[in-house]
């Protein structure tokens, strides 16, 4: 009888600490929070996060602190937490996911910094003004090896000669984030839905391999499992970086991949001041070599979208490439479909 | 505890008990004290300790399986009730997902058990010659995340892989077997070894040899001792059978490599591709949740069925422990030749795959110029890997020795209950604990996010989300069913009559638990506690969902660097974790071997 009574007060004891502990350790944080200005808290996938973080800190003073995951992982974290957003802002590849998010009310609208643009940087600013482009990759870059694919194709439609049977690879669209703009890309460019569908189911029938994601294809092709990885532009140039030997090419069309940052529309006030200023510091001199500096061997080769600032080194001229806008609030809404419909037929 | 209890000899029933009779697992008739009805000052007590149990740790899996009922509760749709998630979960290539996980989990479980009830039977009663050195093997098993076990597997065996660069030829057999369902049970069967190890050895060290001599005395060949041993390890057995089974069905990094690499879909990936896709499709995955939970349930039942009624408590104050006799000629070799094939196909072939792929620079492929060990030199040289790697050692350390002392109290009341025969609430611990396990990581991170993060608890005053204290609890979710499960098998063997033996001679309750049961299970309970630190410092997907803002745990940081295109680096980062957490396990066995009783040792872990 004593003994349960014992344990019993023992277990309560045990369950005590357990909740003492989380009382102590979140009293400690919401009294911090409460005492000083807001921090802002940045939701990001990019390579070169923390170091603008720095930049942005040491320029402004204002507390900063990321949350740093793949694309994929933090657009689920910031649905789970729709209710009630924990983030300030949002930093990530793809414009089609800032357009939903944009189509639910998630998105603070209206701000957009003053800053000269390329004719590309304009044509990825979204009407209503509720994401700010920061910097621009393509979907669909081609990269391969010439030492064993020395004619690389110079058309979509090429793709699907017996010439390149089992040969091309990419990853997929519902686990790798970037990979659903390429996807809507050709579909927009080939004339719509069922057209593009159409397209990788023959892309299929003649062998296309699917990969969970970037790494995963880009081991692929150096081990020669596939001799052409569809893969996000700045993916492709940092494979050149870290190994010389490959090339990449694009072919008629490749869609503009702009990064965006989005701002809470439920966040105080204060913290979306901290946010827009956290935008507009992103695409100055400062926050571009921030941007250019962070990540070399990875995010950091993209087009800046600003006028005057050159791309790093290894980054041809846009104005080389052909590309499209694609519009993301027609295909952004068409995403789970497009991706649901692509596991089932393209991925298996 | 006070001084009065000691000075006064304490009377061990303070209110008339009866005696009740029943027949134990030997057929052999026991007379035992049945207790007395519980006061309602204990059942209070107990029922808020549940409540705490169920506050803390359950609260966010039920929140989770809400959400495909009630999508709207949590902000996920329309719907204030619907039932649609489920039939969509119950047709199509998610039922077919969920039937290959079933069979998948079934077969690993049953493979898993048999290979691991006969190493325990091999290290706990006989001398295996280099004994430690396959008990560190299988602790490295242990280790080993799931997703590197598969991913050494595909990189061995993959087109243009390890394997056909060293051999010049493409084995085709190989990799159809490997990239297939044979690889996807294999690799879940192995990891469950370590679990069926576990939980059944902890009943090999109790059994002893008095019951098998005791056939033996009455002409049993050996055969029927086997079956009498077997029979005896039936708790252990079944304990290993439903943790493997849900620890199987719960994995994720199998599904994600081989079970995808190979069209063969299986639950986990799905509900995960649910979440993973944009935008999310919450519900969809806690349909996918529920119909896991339920084949756990299938798994208790069974497990129910197979020991109900029975008691196998054999640890009395009269047990003496297993004298390991040694293994001699064609049985050494045997044995030996066994382990090897074992851990070669476990460990080696994998631990092959893996570490050559961390030393290869070039995104992991095969090519003899470019090993190179640059990858681990810059693991020493990062600085801001520093951070995550303290941080991950203090949340391990925090989570190990909350689980431990939990699990302790709940394998207690579990062993009590399940002896009882009439543990209501125990055995809806017993469920929840496993469906707990059941429940891959990303949703029980989910859960807590769609918990702890509503408008209505935050204005309760209760601000967890995002705190460190959030994570640990969600660290402690995951392992307390481990740890209460793994020490249930020796709670379940532990007679009362010895600290009512002790209580009778003068002892308070602390004192009588502490000289009877802590050294009986003192080595089982560090073994916990030395999985648990283990299994939680690498954790990733409760660490990605739920880590403060600014303060990034050691797998995340290593999902970065991977994330990257820094393969190389990111397998040096977990090679170098693990064999960090081996040099802490070993640490820790010569401690316990210097430092403690030389009583408690007597039934430490062989």
């Amino acid at each position: 009888m004593k003994t349960r009574i014992r344990s019993a007060v023992l277990a309560l004891a045990a369950a005590t600490a357990v909740l003492a502990t989380a009382a102590g350790c979140g009293s400690s944080s919401s009294t911090a929070a409460s005492t000083a200005a807001p921090p802002l808290v940045v939701y990001s996938a990019q390579g070169y996060a923390q170091t603008v973080i720095d930049a942005f800190q040491k320029a402004t003073g204002i507390q900063t602190k990321l949350v740093k995951d793949s694309t994929g992982p933090l657009l689920a974290k910031v649905a789970a937490e729709k209710s009630n957003p924990q983030w300030g802002l949002l930093w990530a590849d793809g414009a089609e996911a800032f357009a939903a998010l944009d189509g639910q009310g998630q998105l603070l609208k209206g701000y957009a910094p003053d800053v000269p643009l390329t004719a590309a940087g304009q044509s990825v600013f979204p009407q209503d003004r509720s994401y700010v482009p920061t910097g621009i990759t393509l979907a669909g870059a081609v990269l391969y090896d010439p030492a064993k694919t020395p004619n690389p194709p110079t058309s979509w439609q090429e793709l699907l000669s017996p010439a390149w049977r089992g040969k091309v690879g990419m990853p997929n669209p519902s686990i790798s984030g970037p990979t659903y703009p390429f996807v809507a890309g050709m579909m927009s460019q080939l004339g719509g839905e069922d057209q593009g569908k159409a397209y990788f189911s023959q892309l299929k029938a003649n062998g296309l391999q699917v990969f969970d994601a970037n790494p995963d294809s880009l081991h692929a092709l150096t081990t020669g499992a596939i001799q052409l990885d569809l893969a996000q532009s700045s993916t492709a140039f940092a494979a050149v970086v870290k190994n010389p030997g490959l090339k990449v090419a694009f072919l008629n069309k490749v869609s503009l991949l702009p990064s965006n940052i989005g701002i809470d529309a439920k966040a105080p006030a204060a913290v979306q001041d901290e946010a827009e200023k956290f935008a507009a510091f992103t695409l100055s001199p400062a926050g571009q070599q921030a941007m250019l500096a962070g990540n070399p061997s990875g995010d950091s080769l993209y087009w800046p979208l600003v006028n005057g600032v050159s791309p790093r080194q290894g980054v041809p001229p846009l104005d080389t490439v052909a590309y499209q806008t694609v519009d993301p609030y027609v295909w952004g809404p068409r995403e789970s479909e497009i991706n649901s419909w692509f596991t089932q037929n393209i991925v298996k | 505890m006070t001084a009065t209890d000691h000075s006064a000899p304490v009377p061990v029933r303070t209110v008339p008990s009866t005696v009740e009779s029943t027949v134990d697992g030997t057929g052999r008739r026991r007379f035992s004290w049945r207790r007395p009805a519980a006061t309602s000052l204990t059942r209070l007590a107990w029922s808020l300790a549940v409540l705490a149990v169920v506050l803390v740790m359950l609260a966010p899996v039920l929140g989770f399986l809400l959400v495909a009922i009630s999508p709207r509760a949590f902000g996920q749709g329309d719907a204030w009730f619907t039932l649609a998630p489920l039939a969509s979960a119950l047709s199509g290539s998610t039922l077919q997902a969920l039937l290959n996980t079933a069979i998948t989990g079934v077969c690993a479980a049953v493979i898993a058990t048999a290979i691991g009830t006969a190493l325990a039977l091999l290290f706990g009663r006989t001398q295996v010659p280099l004994a430690g050195f396959w008990r560190l093997a299988l602790w490295a098993l242990l280790l080993a995340p799931s997703y590197l076990e598969a991913l050494g597997w595909t990189r061995l065996a993959e087109r243009d892989g390890v394997l056909a660069a060293l051999s010049g030829t493409d084995i085709t057999w190989l990799r159809q077997l490997v990239m297939g369902p044979a690889g996807v049970v294999w690799v879940l069967a192995s990891r469950g070894v370590p679990f069926a190890f576990l939980a059944v050895s902890g009943v090999v060290r109790g059994l002893g040899r008095d019951y098998e001599d005791a056939a033996r005395v009455h002409g049993a060949g050996r055969w029927s001792r086997l079956r009498i041993t077997i029979g005896m390890l039936a708790p252990g057995l079944w304990s290993a059978l439903a943790i493997v089974f849900a620890e199987a069905i719960s994995d994720y990094g199998v599904g994600a490599t081989l079970a995808a690499g190979a069209n063969f879909p299986i639950a986990t990936y799905a509900l995960a591709g649910a979440v993973t896709n944009f935008p999310a499709d919450y519900p969809g995955a806690a349909a996918i949740g529920w119909l896991l939970m339920v084949l756990v349930l299938f798994a208790l039942l069974a497990q129910r069925m197979a020991t109900r009624g029975r008691s196998y408590a054999v640890l009395s104050g009269r047990s003496r422990p297993c004298r390991p006799v040694p293994l001699r000629g064609g049985r050494r070799v045997l044995a030996l030749g066994a382990l090897c094939v074992f851990f070669l196909l476990a460990l080696g072939v994998p631990a092959f795959g893996t570490v050559s792929a961390s030393l290869l620079g070039n995104f992991g492929s095969a090519d003899a110029s470019s090993f190179t060990l640059q990858a681990y030199q810059q693991v020493f040289e990062r600085s801001d890997l520093l951070g995550p790697v303290l941080l991950s050692l203090r949340l391990a350390l925090i989570t190990a020795t909350i689980a431990v002392a939990a699990g302790a109290l709940i394998a207690r009341v579990l062993a009590r209950g399940a002896r009882a025969r009439r543990g209501g609430a125990a055995s809806l611990l017993d469920l929840l604990m496993l469906g707990a396990v059941a429940l891959p990581a990303i949703v029980l991170g989910a859960g807590y996010i769609f918990t702890y993060n509503l408008p209505a608890v935050t204005a309760l005053g209760i601000q967890l989300y995002g705190t460190l204290t959030l994570l640990v609890i969600g660290l402690l979710a995951g392992a307390l069913p481990q740890a209460s499960r793994l020490l249930m098998g020796s709670f379940a063997q532990v007679q009362d009559s010895l600290p009512a033996a002790a209580r009778v001679h003068g002892a308070g309750a602390a004192r009588a638990w502490g000289t009877t049961i802590l050294p009986l299970l003192s080595g089982s309970l560090l073994w916990a506690w030395l999985l648990t630190f283990a299994d939680r410092l690498l954790e990733l997907p409760l660490a990605s969902m739920l880590y403060p803002p600014g303060q990034e745990p050691l797998a995340v940081a290593v999902t970065t660097l991977i994330a990257g295109y820094d393969f190389a680096g990111g397998t040096a980062v977990l090679v170098v974790a693990c064999l960090g957490i081996l040099a802490v396990i070993g640490a820790a066995l010569v401690l316990f071997r210097l430092l403690a009783p030389a009583g408690w040792r007597r039934w430490e872990q062989r």
